[in-house]
């Protein structure tokens, strides 16, 4: 990223040569204060949530995160069946979401008309600025019955001797529709970063392979891809913790149910969407902490995630810069 | 500045002021906010209309949530079904819980083709509940209703996701019916942890999703399942007899408790068999008001409550609210005399 | 991906006619998959449009809300709508500052290794899940205290600083070297360079990038949930108490039974959804034209 300070002495160098001003130590000081101001909130969001969390994590250690007991009235306290539901929905969600989200993007910067990509392009960005509680509000109202009425029989008729769609749908809220919401909700995160990279393959490469004679789906997949990998894994991974994060569209359509099961008509619930449902009506300090300790697993997920994605295309632009 | 800017920027202050003077204006009023059970919330809505003094807000948040808002003191009342534990009253360092509303649980199911008043007894539903009846037209539902042609559906049921005193009622009602229900999924609260079904927010929730699911069976105030349309069921009392929720059955159980515990709790649920209670719903609560012994706001709250427990009950029959009986009208006002500022 | 070695030997002609299936089958696959995205935003956008519109009356911008439709006549979002007014608007005034400080520190101060370090701070809060934050203001500061629109806002704009940040440090960073040698070699001192040269110059960007972050942040629930959720139900102007907000009647509307409760959720919703993608266009448009501006030299 090419940044100013390069071609112009910075304030120690000015300074140096004798043309120091105050306004400038005055500058100098609050931005760099505004730019800390991340960092800051990080440690304070960490420090805040790791002291209320205190009195669980005290309670039910490390075992909090085996536990598939959760019981406000003996006090008892375990993710396991959070973790469960989080790990099953953005998995499925990113399974699903995925090879939509690279076609669209192979569809945007190799295939459409370069009159269509800007449209095309901006309406699929459009769907990443849906806010979230209108999504839930549709997956309630207009997808729910819809699940119910037509795509659940089918799932079950047609693949009902999978342990996902063993029983026959009977309600809307269930893990399906968490799955669904939260795939809408990944491809244009995903698809967007894809488009970059895959905008960003170097033109000689691309060129190479169709002197070769190469169709563009042997372009894609001999070029494109090999080229891309660690970029599509990267984008995966932040469509991920964007799924994992995800508490009201959720929490809104997912059935708030316990359970660990593999049947996604039933209903289950997340990390987030147990965070966003119960969190008014705790009244025991230990419920509360509890909950602040599901918050705490999000934020270390959501801080692994981050910063996963960031190593693996570092270490990827480190490597292309080389070649 | 150009002519043009200026032109603008007043006018644009213009509005906004305009905007402000017009919607700030009716506040010339003291406001009390409160929170809690989505029970009463009904009558509350028209209270809100109807009590001219002051301007009342209510946010239905579900007993738990009126517990712990009324605790944080976030708000200057709270609201909750379930009466407060003596941790909770612990927690609130000086609250007093008062009943103020009395209405009964509806047990409500949406079957298509199925008439209303369907028979269910306590086993049954907590059956249900349990997961042990899992299809309408199981033979033991089938057995209760004679002649009534039950169709092969699933049994969806419909719990509160939120801390609530809907629950704490219901699960009173089941727990006592049924000790395998008390063992598997324990005794009055407002979370348990039901072994199967769907979750859903608030009194309303529970409604949203009864509406949306066929074969769906919930339980929420009976004001919400009138005004939605929907069918509930006639549960049998300890007297034998088939009861629906209605201001009748609704007052033959109240007469069941008249005793308050030293924190003013009434428990009316499962009325023992007898003449006087031969009408009775057996699934019947009160709800409380919940108010800080010492608040900024007790002369307002003093009166807003007095107000509720008196004239405000008249506007309860067309919801299905019975108006309290005396003995707890004059145990509010002697309660209410502890609240000062 | 398997390893596709594109050889001369693995594109012979032998193989024309198979390749050309796959191909043509990919390219479908592909195409079809961005249709169904572009139908899927229609299908969300019209559903609200439609089951929206039917709630779109003066009274509905002008009343308050009667949650249950126990006989209380015209209602509406009025509440919600300056709510969300006050709250987004105090949200803007908290991040954008700080937004654009941090960007100059980012663009005109920082050393690369500090400024690499600074931008990955601010991604990962970036990444950090709304509910968190939510989560992290009500135990930092409405946990005892009480809630309040102003704590709303500052739940949002923790969630808009990475954003403004990231916009501004963008647009700063288009602005010719040229501009500010040149006012350097004027003998301006370096603040006066930065903020009467620099800025001005991407004032339009920086705009730009404040929209897109008010419009991503006017539709978050989750923040609001802890901080600003046990408002009144007339509307009110003061931030030191809890407001409405059209998220917070959205999520709550939206699993109710009554049928014309779900018609304000869905009023609602079509305000919302409007305004967002009505702000993100223009933003985006603005945006544009300022970027071309800059960089094309004028």
């Amino acid at each position: 990223m090419a940044t100013a300070s390069r071609s112009i002495p910075d304030p120690a160098a000015l300074r140096r040569r004798g043309r120091f001003n105050p306004g400038d130590g005055i500058l100098y000081g609050l931005t760099l204060a505004a730019a800390l101001s991340a960092l800051v909130l990080l440690i304070l969001i960490a420090r805040e949530l790791i002291k209320d969390a205190w009195p669980a994590m005290k309670e039910f250690g490390v075992g909090f995160l085996t536990s598939r007991t959760w019981d406000p009235n003996t006090e008892v306290f375990g993710a396991a069946t959070f973790l469960f539901g989080t790990a099953l929905t953005s998995f499925s969600a990113l399974l699903l979401a995925a090879p939509i989200s690279i076609a669209i993007a192979l569809f945007l910067t190799e295939l459409a008309p370069r009159w269509l990509r800007g449209p095309v392009g901006a309406l699929v960005e459009m769907l990443a600025s849906v806010p979230s509680v209108i999504l839930g509000l549709w997956g309630i109202l207009v997808m729910g019955p819809w699940i119910v009425d037509h795509v659940g029989p089918f799932l079950h008729r047609t693949l009902g001797w999978t342990p996902f769609f063993k029983t026959e749908p009977a309600a809307a809220p269930s893990f399906l529709s968490a799955i669904l919401i939260l795939t809408i909700m990944m491809v244009p995160i995903i698809s967007s970063i894809c488009r970059e990279l895959f905008l960003n393959v170097p033109r000689e490469l691309k060129e190479g392979a169709l002197a070769l004679g190469a169709t563009r789906w042997e372009l894609v997949r001999g070029v494109i891809f090999p080229y891309a990998r660690a970029g599509i894994a990267a984008a995966m991974i932040l469509g991920l913790g964007r799924a994992v994060g995800e508490a009201i569209a959720v929490t809104q359509v997912i059935g708030n149910n316990e359970a660990i099961t593999w049947n996604l008509f039933e209903p289950g619930d997340t990390l987030a969407s147990r965070i966003a449902s119960s969190y008014v009506g705790a009244t025991t300090h230990l419920m509360i902490s509890s909950l602040v300790y599901l918050a705490l697993i999000l934020l270390a997920f959501s801080l692994v995630v981050n910063l996963l994605a960031r190593v693996i295309v570092h270490r990827v632009t480190q490597q292309q810069g080389h070649a | 500045m150009s002519f043009r800017r200026s032109a603008i920027t007043v006018a644009l202050v213009a509005l906004v002021g305009a905007a402000v003077a017009v919607t700030a204006g009716a506040r010339s009023q003291a406001t009390i906010t409160g929170a809690g059970a989505t029970f009463p919330a009904p009558l509350i809505a028209v209270w809100q209309k109807e009590y001219k003094r002051d301007q009342v807000n209510y946010n239905a948040i579900g007993s738990g949530g009126g517990i712990a808002a009324i605790t944080n003191r976030t708000v200057d009342f709270g609201a909750s079904d379930a009466p407060l534990t003596p941790d909770q009253f612990a927690s609130c360092k000086g609250c007093v819980q008062i009943p103020w509303v009395l209405s009964a649980t509806s047990v409500m199911y949406n079957l298509d083709g199925v008439k209303n008043a369907l028979h269910l007894n306590g086993r049954l539903i907590a059956d249900i509940y349990m997961g042990n009846v899992a299809n309408w037209n199981d033979a033991r539902i089938r057995r209760l209703n004679p002649g009534v042609n039950m169709p092969d559906r699933k049994i969806t049921p419909v719990y509160r996701s939120d801390g609530s005193g809907t629950t704490y009622n219901f699960v009173d009602y089941l727990s006592s019916v049924s000790p395998a229900f008390k063992s598997r999924v324990g005794g009055p609260a407002t979370t348990v942890n039901w072994p199967t079904g769907v979750g859903g927010r608030g009194s309303s929730g529970v409604a949203g999703i009864v509406t949306r699911t066929e074969g769906a069976i919930g339980y929420a105030d009976i004001a919400y399942a009138l005004q939605n349309h929907i069918k509930f069921a006639a549960v049998q009392n300890k007297s034998g007899k088939w009861a629906t929720p209605g201001l009748r059955s609704i007052r033959a159980a109240a007469s069941a408790d008249k005793k308050f515990s030293s924190t003013n709790e009434l428990s009316i649920v499962n009325p023992p068999r007898g003449k006087k209670y031969a009408r009775a719903y057996p699934i019947c609560t009160y709800s409380y008001v919940l108010l800080p012994l010492k608040s900024a706001k007790a002369a307002q709250l003093k009166s807003f409550v007095t107000w509720a427990v008196t004239t405000g009950q008249r506007f309860g029959p067309r919801l299905i609210f019975q108006p309290v009986p005396e003995y707890v009208v004059n145990r509010a006002k002697a309660q209410l005399r502890r609240v000062h500022s | 991906m398997s390893n596709a070695a594109l050889t001369a030997r693995s594109l012979t002609s032998e193989h024309r006619r198979r390749r050309r299936i796959v191909n043509w089958l990919m390219e479908g696959l592909a195409t079809l998959s961005a249709l169904a995205a572009v139908a899927l935003l229609v299908i969300v956008v019209g559903s609200v449009a439609k089951r929206g519109a039917g709630a779109l009356d003066l009274d509905f911008f002008t009343k308050n809300p009667s949650f249950l439709g126990f006989g209380q006549g015209g209602s509406g979002i009025a509440n919600a709508i300056v709510g969300t007014f006050i709250i987004v608007g105090l949200a803007i005034l908290m991040a954008l500052p700080v937004g654009i400080l941090a960007a100059i520190y980012l663009n005109e101060f920082a050393p690369r290794r500090i400024a690499s370090a600074v931008t990955v701070a601010f991604d990962v809060l970036n990444g950090v899940p709304a509910i968190v934050i939510g989560i992290f203001v009500f135990v930092f500061i409405v946990a005892g205290h009480g809630q309040a629109g102003v704590k709303g806002a500052f739940a949002l704009a923790i969630l808009m600083l990475p954003l403004v940040t990231r916009s501004t440090q963008e647009v700063l960073a288009l602005v010719p070297n040229a501009m500010r040698e040149a006012s350097l070699a004027l003998g301006a001192p370096r603040w006066r360079t930065t903020l009467n040269v620099v800025l001005p110059m991407a004032v339009g960007g920086i705009i730009t990038g404040a929209t897109l972050a008010t419009a991503r942040v006017a539709g978050e629930t989750a923040p609001l949930l802890f901080t600003s959720s046990l408002a009144g139900n007339t509307v009110s102007w003061n931030p030191t108490e809890p407001l409405a907000s059209i998220p917070m009647f959205i999520f709550t509307s939206a699993e109710q039974a009554d049928p014309a409760l779900q018609e304000k959720a869905w009023g609602a919703a079509l305000v919302l959804i409007t305004f967002v993608l009505v702000a993100s266009i223009i933003a985006r448009a603005f945006g544009l034209r300022s970027r071309r501006r800059l960089t094309g030299g004028r």
